[in-house]
Order: structure tokens, then C-alpha cells, then sequence
């Protein structure tokens, strides 16, 4: 049988709400983890939840990811009372929208290629995410690049895919099993 | 787990305005003061955030946590990045200066000779910092407190986002009380099976991995549950026809004056900074003078 391919872009009634659930699951478990801040790092938390928006831009779209990153990150802080950071938002939604590209490549979550796919996704994500976020403090708050690499990229980016190469694996495995019960994709 | 909104009404004049025209002021306020280093517009900016804030009418109760983290920033970009390392001034001010701190400083005991060199150029753009970020702040800070979260929808429909995505951020809102009530059943019917995440043994891997108990149930729980709020969108028709939305939002004289005092900063910013070039960063004879 011919495997159908799936349009990554597709937005409709199924992808609103993952990308409502993508961003209210991101909320809730940043909210829970905001309180742990990286030492010397500015506006950088440890938040095992940014694998959230990895998994949902990799099982729903590059849309979805981005949603769920950006409105999730805007809600986390919103619940937790730091105020409206846009850049950091717009970080947050790229770091769902690049593994979302990678969507059309998956059909099997658990297979090795797939689990391999979605490493490089979280890299490539954070990589961007958190590339825009950080570059947009020297525009926000004047400092240098020395500052924005050595002061937000690196403690964001690090703690961001050590957390998604951990835990994105472990969603997809757990997802295949999900996608094979229930025979959606 | 105990989730709740930071907003409540305080019958405020920041309660009065459309949340619309307060994100267009807000962004307005954002591109502008970014195009300046020079302090007198700073101060403008600064002095314009404070009365902004203060239409909030919050408490410093309420809001010093949202403001431990914002200090927790401007530590890390004017005291660690601007005056200790000079790293923050770096393209903005101009190398040199003059030399307020000796340019070798030798520990005490340890006997450790530390090149810090502080400047009074980095020292009054450190004020400038302060200023610029500062005002930033204020701004963006109060909005968690003071905008209601069920006008969000409407809000950024109103602004020009389509239905869907507008709509997505209402459902998600709606779905914050479930899965965090979801996250604590799970916590807990987990910790029954002797699960113990504030375990503090092992390495910041083993850490992380301990999250995935809590992790995976909750979110494909949601996953799975999403199927049904999925059909009964589509059975009511959802994305069919144009949205209408239970908190509409009407604009008031007061709204139309703060979009067209955000669009006159705007472009007076930019015929002041861009046009003009009266936005550069330099050092005032009188704070050069306090250190002769």
C-alpha cells in the first residue's frame, strides 16, 4: 500500500487544538519549572518542557510547533507573572517550528532513523530558537556579541538540547505506541 | 498544583483601555526606545514607563516576583556585562575613555592583578541601560497583572490574526486549569508507586530522565483527549464561517488618543534617531566633570 504523505502545513480544526494542547501543556510545565534559574545566565531558566513544542512541531507540524512554543511561552510567563518578553517568545516558537519541518520525514516515531531525525531537530531548533532570541538582546539591551553568545546562547541553547535529546525520544516512543493503538496518524 | 491568573480588577485607568490599543502602545513604546542610547530621550522613555506603570495601580506585593527576575537581568547586562567587564558597552561606546577605576587591581592576600579599567563613558551607559531596559520593563511586566486573559482571543483577532490562531490561544487558555490539575493526579498517583522526583541523587541527565514519568502520561493523555474537543469543533462547525466572541472589545475615545500618541512616538523616533541622528550614545560634559 502506498504510504500517504502528510502535508506539514496543514492547519485546520485537529492541528487548532494539539496546538492549543502543545501550548497549554508548555505553560503548565514551564510554570512548574520557571523557579529554576541558571545562575549568572540572563532570563534563562532550566525547563525540562521545551521538549513540549520539539514533540508537537515533529508529531503536528511546523505550525503546531511554533504555536505551542510561542503562545506556551507567552502563557508560562503570563502564569508566572515575568511579564511579555517578545523575542524570547518568537525564540521559543522557532525552537517548535524547525523540528516541525522535519514532520514529512516521519511516519514510524519509534524507529532508529526517526529517533535520529528528531536528535538533529532538537539541535537545529535550539540552535535557531534561541540564535534569534539571544541576537535580538543586542538589539533590546545594547550588549555585545561576546555577551549574547556567552550570557544567553550558550546557557539557553545547552540546557534546552540536553533536555530535548533526553526527553524527545522518549515522547516519540511513547507516541508510536499511541499511534499504533488508535491507527491515527 | 495550584494554577492561577496574575489579573484581577483594581478599577484602574490601565482597566479602561482597550487591550488593543494597549499592545500597539506597548510595541510602539518597544521600537522606539530601542532606537536610542542618547539619555535625554532615555529619560523621556523612562519617565513615560513609570506613569504607564503606575495606571496599573499593582502592588509591589504582587509583582516582586516578576521583578526578582527582571533584576536578575539587568544584573547580569549592566553590572556583570557593562561596568565589571565592559563586554555590555561594546560597540556603543566609543574605546578609551577616561579611567575611573585603576586599570590594575591587585586581590588582597591572593595577590590576583585583575585589569578592570572602568570607564566614566561605561559608567553613564550603564545609567542608559538602566533606563532603556528599566522603562522596557515596566511596560511589559504589568501585562500579565493587569490585561485579562479572557479578552486574549478577541484581543489578538482584533489585531489582525486569523480566527484559527486567535482561537488557539483562547482553547489553550482554557485548557491551562485541566492539565494542571491532570499533572497533579499524575504526580501523585505516581509518587503512590514510589516515584520521587525531588530525588536529588545522580547526575543533571538522570535528573531530567525523571521528568519522563510525569511527562509522557500527561501529555498523551492530552493528546489522546484532544480527538474528542477536536469532533465537537468540527460538529459545531468550526472554521466555517467568521468567528464572533463572547468578550468584544470596543474602542473608546481614550484608545483612538493612545494609538495616535504610539504612532506620533513612533515616527518621531524614527525621524529622531534615523533622520536626525539624535540617537547616538554620548557622555555629558557635567557627568565627565564629577570625576576630575
Amino acid at each position: 500500500m502506498e504510504e500517504k504523505k502528510k502535508s506539514i502545513w496543514k492547519f485546520g480544526t485537529r492541528e487548532v487544538v494539539f496546538a492549543a494542547i502543545g501550548a497549554a501543556l508548555y505553560a503548565v510545565l514551564g510554570y512548574a519549572t520557571n523557579m529554576l534559574q541558571l545562575p549568572g545566565a540572563g532570563n534563562v531558566s532550566i525547563r525540562p518542557a521545551v521538549v513540549i513544542p520539539m514533540f508537537f512541531g515533529i508529531a503536528f507540524g511546523p505550525i503546531v510547533g511554533f504555536i505551542s512554543g510561542f503562545v506556551g511561552n507567552i502563557l508560562a510567563d503570563l502564569l508566572s507573572g515575568w511579564g511579555f518578553w517578545f523575542w524570547w517568545d518568537l525564540g521559543n516558537g522557532l525552537m517548535g517550528l524547525v523540528p516541525g519541518l522535519f514532520a514529512g520525514m516521519i511516519v514510524d516515531y519509534k524507529a532508529v532513523k526517526s529517533l535520529l531525525l528528531g536528535e538533529l531537530s532538537v539541535i537545529l531548533g535550539s540552535g535557531v530558537g534561541m540564535g534569534v532570541a539571544s541576537l535580538s538582546e543586542m538589539w533590546v539591551s545594547g550588549a555585545d556579541m561576546n555577551t549574547v553568545i556567552f550570557a544567553n546562547f550558550i546557557p539557553s541553547f545547552v540546557s534546552n538540547i540536553v533536555n530535548g535529546l533526553i526527553l524527545l525520544p522518549i515522547l516519540m516512543v511513547a507516541y508510536a505506541a499511541v499511534v499504533q493503538r488508535s491507527g491515527r496518524s | 498544583m495550584l494554577i492561577s491568573w496574575r489579573y484581577k480588577y483594581r478599577n484602574s485607568i490601565m482597566d479602561k483601555i482597550d487591550p488593543r490599543a494597549r499592545w500597539i502602545f506597548s510595541f510602539a513604546f518597544l521600537l522606539s526606545a530601542t532606537m536610542f542610547w542618547n539619555a535625554s530621550f532615555l529619560f523621556i522613555f523612562f519617565t513615560l514607563a513609570v506613569i504607564w506603570y503606575s495606571f496599573g495601580k499593582t502592588k509591589w506585593k504582587e509583582t516582586r516576583h516578576g521583578w526578582f527576575l527582571v533584576s536578575i537581568m539587568l544584573f547580569s547586562m549592566i553590572v556583570i556585562n557593562t561596568i565589571i567587564t565592559g563586554g555590555g558597552a561594546g560597540g556603543v561606546v566609543p574605546p578609551g575613555g577616561r579611567v575611573i577605576w585603576p586599570q590594575q587591581f591587585t586581590v588582597p592576600l591572593l595577590n590576583w592583578e585583575i585589569n578592570f579599567g572602568l570607564t566614566v563613558e561605561r559608567l553613564w551607559f550603564s545609567l542608559c541601560q538602566l533606563m532603556r531596559l528599566g522603562g522596557i520593563s515596566l511596560i511589559f511586566l504589568l501585562i500579565p497583572y493587569t490585561m485579562d486573559s479572557r479578552a486574549y482571543g478577541a484581543t489578538f483577532h482584533g489585531l489582525g490574526m486569523p480566527d484559527s490562531v486567535a482561537y488557539t490561544m483562547e482553547l489553550a487558555i482554557r485548557f491551562i486549569p485541566t492539565l494542571a490539575r491532570d499533572l497533579s493526579v499524575t504526580l501523585d498517583a505516581q509518587k503512590a508507586r514510589g516515584y520521587e522526583i525531588e530525588k536529588v541523587k545522580g547526575g543533571i541527565f538522570k535528573k531530567i530522565a525523571r521528568i519522563a514519568p510525569l511527562l509522557v502520561p500527561v501529555t498523551m493523555n492530552a493528546i489522546i483527549g484532544s480527538e474528542d474537543v477536536a469532533n465537537a469543533m468540527d460538529l459545531r462547525c468550526f472554521g466555517q464561517a467568521k468567528r464572533t466572541w463572547i468578550y468584544p472589545l470596543e474602542y473608546h475615545w481614550w484608545d483612538y488618543f493612545l494609538i495616535g500618541f504610539s504612532a506620533l512616538m513612533l515616527v518621531g523616533s524614527i525621524i529622531a534617531a534615523h533622520v536626525l541622528n539624535l540617537g547616538g550614545f554620548w557622555t555629558p560634559e557635567w557627568f565627565l566633570n564629577l570625576f576630575v
